[in-house]
Order: C-alpha cells, then sequence, then structure tokens
C-alpha cells in the first residue's frame, strides 16, 4: 500500500465521543470527552446537582451548514448516568444542490443499569435544507433510555413552514446483545419529510402536516423511566373522548362547573387532578394531539402542536408533574423543555 | 454392386447414433404448449397463478378489511372537531396511500424477493418494531393471521394444485413458529413472530406465481379497496361513486407512482411521511364512538 504524504488523522470532521462512568464517589462523571468541529461539547466544571453528569451538545455558529457531517459515539457505563442537552434550536441551514446532505448520527451503547436522558431542543430545519439524522441506542440489561426527538417548520418570522427540501430521522432502540443473544430491534421510530412530490394528486409537504408546526417523539425504556412510561399510558387513557356529545342541559352544566369550582376550593380535588384539568384545557385551547403505545416493551409517545411553544410547554408539563426525570437526572435535564 | 456387410453394419450403427442423438436432443426440448382448443386435464402454471391473483385481490377476500378504516374515522372525527379544516375522502385517499406505501410497500417486495423462512421472520420482527401504534399493529396483525389461514385451510389443500416445495415448507414452518409461541407464556422479550400482513402477503404472492410487480399493485389496490368500503360505510359516499373513485386515473396512477417510488426501498428505511397519519391512527383508541378497528 502506497503511503500518504500526510500526516495519518485518527479522527473525521465532526467526530465526538462520550463516555460516562460511574466515579469512586458514587456519582456520574465522564471518563473520555472529545468533539471536533462543527461539533462542539462542553460539560460543566462545576455542577450544581450531581445526579446525572451533564453534556452540552452544541454546534459552532449555533447550526449545522449544508454537508456537515456530526458522528457521535456515547458510552454509558454500568450505573452510570448520563444527561445530553443543547442551548436552543439546532439550525440546519440551506443547502446549495439538494445531493449535498447535512448529517447527524448518533451511537449509543447504554451498560446494565446505566441511563441516558436526552432531551434536547428541536431541530429547526432553514428553507432549502437537506437533513438525514440517525440515532441508535443499544440497552443491555436493565439500561434507561429516555429520548426525545422534534422537528419544526422553520422560522416562522421568515414565512417558513416545512419549506426544507427534505428531513429524514431515524431512531432505534435495540437490546444489546450480552452472551448468547443476539442484540434484537425493539422499536423504529423513522419519519421521512421529502418535499419532492411523487405524484401530482399529493399534497404540498406543508399542507401535509396539517396545520402542525412541531412534531416530536419521545421514546421511554428501561427500570428509571418505568414509572414515566405508566403515566403517559395512563394519561393517554385518561383522555376526554373525541367527538362525546353533551346531553345535559344548560342549567345542569352551569350545577356541574359550579360545583367543579366549589370542590377545587375547598381543597377536594387532588392536586393531579387540578393539574389535568388545566392540562387538558391548554391540549384543547393550542390544539396539540398526542398519542402514546406501548411498542414491545418501549413507551412511545407522539405530538403535534401549531405552535412549537404550545408542543414545548405541553412536554415539559408532562415531564415535570411525573417528576422522576428531575428525581433521576436532575433538574438540569428538563432546561430545554421549560 | 452388393454392398459388403461391414458398409451395412456401418450405415446401421450411424443411423442408430443418429437415433439416439435426435431422441436426445427432443427430450431436451421443452413440452409444446398445449393446443388452445383443447380443455386441459389439470390447470398450467399460467392459468393456476392466474386465478390465485384474482382471488388475492377479490375484496371479498375474508382478511376483515372492511373492518378498518387505517385512520379515515379518526381524521373524519379530528376534522369535526376542529383538529384540521379541510376534511374530505379526495384529501385522504392521495396522504394515505402514500403514508401506506412508504411505511409498509418496502416489506411486501422484500417478503416476494426473499420469501425464505429466515427473511419472512426477520421481516416480520422488524415490522412488529416499525408499526409505533396499538391500533395499527393490531390491525396489520389481524390481516396477516387472516390470510396465513386462508393460505393454509384454502389454497394449500385446493385439489389438483401443487405449489414449490421449498415455499410451502417455509411458510409452515413459519406457520408452526407463530402457534408454538402462542401458547408460551410471556417472558419479556417481544414474540419472534407476529404475522403481520405485508411480509406474509409477499411471500404468498410469490408462492402462487404473481410477478413482484402484480403483488405490489394489488397489494396496494387492497389498501385503497379497503379505505373506499370504508368511506361507504362511514356514509361518505355510495357504491356508485366508490366504483367511480376506483376506477379512476388518480387510483391507478398514484398506485403505479407508490410502486415505482418504494421498488428499491430497503425495509431499514421505510418510515412515515405522513406523521399526523401517526397521530390519527394511535387516537383512534380515544375517539367517542367507532364503526373501524382502525
Amino acid at each position: 500500500m502506497a503511503s500518504s504524504p500526510f500526516p495519518k488523522s485518527s479522527s473525521a470532521p465532526g467526530e465526538g465521543r462520550i463516555i460516562a462512568k460511574l466515579l469512586p464517589e458514587g456519582i456520574s462523571g465522564l471518563e473520555a470527552f472529545t468533539y471536533q468541529y462543527p461539533l462542539k461539547l462542553i460539560s460543566p466544571s462545576r455542577p450544581s446537582e450531581d445526579q446525572s453528569v451533564l453534556v452540552f451538545l452544541l454546534s459552532y455558529g449555533g447550526g449545522l451548514v449544508a454537508g456537515d457531517n456530526v458522528n457521535l459515539k456515547v458510552d454509558v457505563q454500568p450505573r452510570a448516568k448520563l444527561t445530553i442537552v443543547t442551548q436552543g434550536h439546532t439550525k440546519v441551514f440551506n443547502s446549495p444542490t439538494p445531493d449535498i446532505v447535512t448529517r447527524q448520527a448518533m451511537h449509543v451503547h447504554i451498560a446494565s443499569e446505566g441511563a441516558l436522558c436526552l432531551l434536547p431542543d428541536p431541530v429547526q430545519p432553514f428553507e432549502g435544507s437537506v437533513y438525514e439524522q440517525t440515532q441508535i441506542f443499544k440497552l443491555e440489561k436493565d439500561a434507561s433510555l429516555c429520548l426525545l426527538d422534534w422537528v419544526t417548520q422553520g422560522r416562522t418570522a421568515r414565512g417558513e413552514d416545512w419549506s426544507f427540501v427534505r428531513w429524514a430521522g431515524r431512531n432505534e432502540v435495540w437490546t444489546a446483545g450480552e452472551g448468547d443473544s443476539k442484540e434484537r430491534l425493539l422499536v423504529r421510530d423513522a419519519v421521512i419529510l421529502d418535499s419532492n412530490k411523487s405524484h401530482p394528486e399529493l399534497p404540498e409537504l406543508r399542507s401535509s402536516m396539517h396545520g402542525m408546526g412541531v412534531m416530536g417523539t419521545l421514546l421511554l425504556r428501561g427500570p428509571l423511566v418505568k414509572s414515566l412510561g405508566e403515566f403517559f399510558l395512563s394519561e393517554f387513557a385518561a383522555l376526554p373522548r373525541l367527538g362525546a356529545r353533551d346531553f345535559r342541559s344548560d342549567a345542569a352544566k352551569k350545577a356541574a362547573a359550579a360545583a367543579a369550582a366549589a370542590a377545587a376550593e375547598d381543597g377536594s380535588v387532588s392536586p393531579r387532578e387540578k393539574w389535568r384539568t388545566q392540562r387538558l384545557e391548554m391540549e384543547s385551547r393550542s390544539k396539540l394531539l398526542w398519542s402514546a403505545a406501548n411498542v414491545r416493551g418501549c413507551v412511545v409517545v407522539k405530538f403535534g402542536a401549531p405552535e412549537v411553544e404550545a408542543g414545548r410547554l405541553w412536554i415539559g408539563s408532562m415531564l415535570e408533574e411525573e417528576g422522576s426525570i428531575a428525581k433521576h437526572f436532575g433538574e438540569h435535564a428538563l432546561m430545554c423543555v421549560r | 454392386m452388393k454392398q459388403s456387410d461391414e458398409d451395412i453394419n456401418n450405415e446401421i450403427a450411424d443411423l442408430e447414433r443418429r437415433l439416439a442423438e435426435a431422441k436426445a436432443r427432443r427430450s431436451r426440448q421443452p413440452p409444446p404448449p398445449p393446443p388452445l382448443t383443447s380443455s386441459p386435464s389439470r390447470p398450467t402454471r399460467q392459468n393456476l397463478s392466474n386465478h390465485f391473483h384474482l382471488l388475492l385481490s377479490d375484496s371479498a377476500l375474508p382478511l376483515g378489511s372492511f373492518a378498518f378504516s387505517s385512520g379515515l374515522e379518526s381524521y373524519l372525527m379530528h376534522g369535526k372537531t376542529g383538529h384540521h379544516t379541510h376534511t374530505s375522502f379526495p384529501a385522504f385517499l392521495p396522504i394515505s396511500v402514500s403514508s401506506y406505501a412508504s411505511t409498509t410497500l418496502p416489506f411486501v417486495l422484500s417478503a416476494h424477493r426473499d420469501p425464505s423462512f429466515s427473511n419472512l421472520c426477520e421481516l416480520d420482527d422488524a415490522q412488529d418494531a416499525t408499526i409505533i401504534c396499538t391500533v395499527g399493529k393490531r390491525a396489520s396483525v389481524a390481516q396477516g393471521r387472516a390470510l396465513l389461514g386462508i393460505y393454509e385451510r384454502s389454497f394449500a389443500t385446493a385439489p389438483g394444485v401443487s405449489f414449490p416445495r421449498q415455499a410451502t415448507d417455509d411458510l409452515k414452518q413459519y406457520s408452526r413458529l407463530l402457534k408454538l409461541q402462542s401458547g408460551r407464556a410471556d417472558d419479556g422479550g417481544p414474540p419472534a413472530v407476529s404475522a403481520h400482513l405485508a411480509p406474509l402477503f409477499g411471500a404468498i404472492c410469490r408462492l402462487v406465481g404473481m410477478s413482484l410487480e402484480q403483488t405490489a399493485y394489488v397489494f396496494m389496490l387492497g389498501h385503497v379497496k379497503a379505505l373506499v368500503s370504508a368511506a361507504v360505510r362511514a356514509g361518505m359516499f355510495g357504491p356508485y361513486q366508490a366504483q367511480k373513485t376506483l376506477a379512476g386515473g388518480t387510483v391507478r396512477t398514484l398506485i403505479t407512482a407508490m410502486v415505482d417510488r418504494e421498488w428499491e426501498t430497503r425495509v431499514e428505511a421505510a418510515g412515515q411521511n405522513v406523521p399526523v397519519m401517526d397521530l390519527w391512527f394511535g387516537r383512534h383508541e380515544v375517539l367517542y364512538s367507532r364503526i373501524f378497528h382502525s
């Protein structure tokens, strides 16, 4: 083999690596932490909380330009807890031609009883951008994952409304192969938004989004997010039935409303019920739609809202009300959904 | 002039050799097609696959498709309750077909290209991981199990019909695995196979001799027919309008365009291209009244 005249490069552009481990004093810390342009990682040197170790996932210039290729590898060692957040939307700038694709890939391995909480800001693809995102998670026995993946319609102030060329995102949750057992795919959540209409009768991308300005997916798996998953499933089951008719007379409705108000006054309504009433009002006011399902031992929550902020308020309210994310990972895990 | 014995012997030997060669040549050639006027005593391969093609594309195929609206019922109710403004069947049809093709058609195509037992199991498992809502999963599995049952009880046992041995063995093995685990206690992991419709449809169409293109077309047309019949049942229009929709150019060109679009799509790259469809599907469970299972 002919040798290259250039010095050997050990890494390709945009490569990053995070290894989280359990320190002797019982708190989580970082064993390795490397990154390369355009990827930038920051971990506060004097963290205010120690339930999990915090890493900011950033990019130079606050966004990804055409052709950027970010490739992050994350290892969470046994019993370590890692939290990854961002600082503002991940902007994706436009591509000069559709064949220049901006890519972000994340490959995560979570060892036994380790946990990762990834609650970033949404991705904001600009007009003319071409973006592909792949996030693969391999979980050993009793590992936990909380993943939020959301995308917005773009810069509404500039009139952008799903005006990009293409956005494709894929999230996969696998069980890691241990010993004799083979690794196995548990959930594959893939979304392909393409401005290229493959038939004249198909609507433009923006009209196929039916007025939604943000679409999101929350994926939960493992013992640390078990109660959170059950919370989403039970709140979904408790949603008021759509299209139910109210056959009561106006007087009966008024009496029921007065009784509910009185109950709220004297404290006979639980804080959870009060919160639920307010949340349901907010859902209906902001036209937020969501659903939740148990898919092969993972809880998958899908939501969409016309306004990005309504989506953020909703997911933040759900996570905060249930409380286990803050308990297991610290308040800092929730900073992007507040 | 009298020929010598040797010459006669040589001539006989030569004729015998040429006869043997000619016989060998004939045995290598395919048999001639039966004359068109004669009625064949048993079906030829061609009209056998044609026969099953018609059965598999019949709306009377008892897959229970009429019980599923593929999100149409939920879409209508979300429109009625003010979640989107314009609600119509002509608006829903193209996005539903496009979404179904982008999420599901690659599994049909892959199973037809490789209907082996191992690929069938892999496809079923991967699709089970991909359908991220309870309602959609229920619909896919109910129809897949129905199709497998129809194949086993009606196609495979039809007298005078023989399917390729390897393919029938693969399906037998698949069915055995499905029955084996349904009696087993849940050990926490997902089942090895669930009998989703798309991979089984691809494998069974291949087995009865349908081409890849026919299979993809019939699969997508089946979806359209189920949607149209759901619209009739939901009172959106009557049976004549339904037939007009089915015969119309939109359905035909749409299916062709979708099959073209997904022809090369790997199952790993299949995904949802109308994200609100997931919400309508998932939220079918919160409808106050329902006439469909999906």
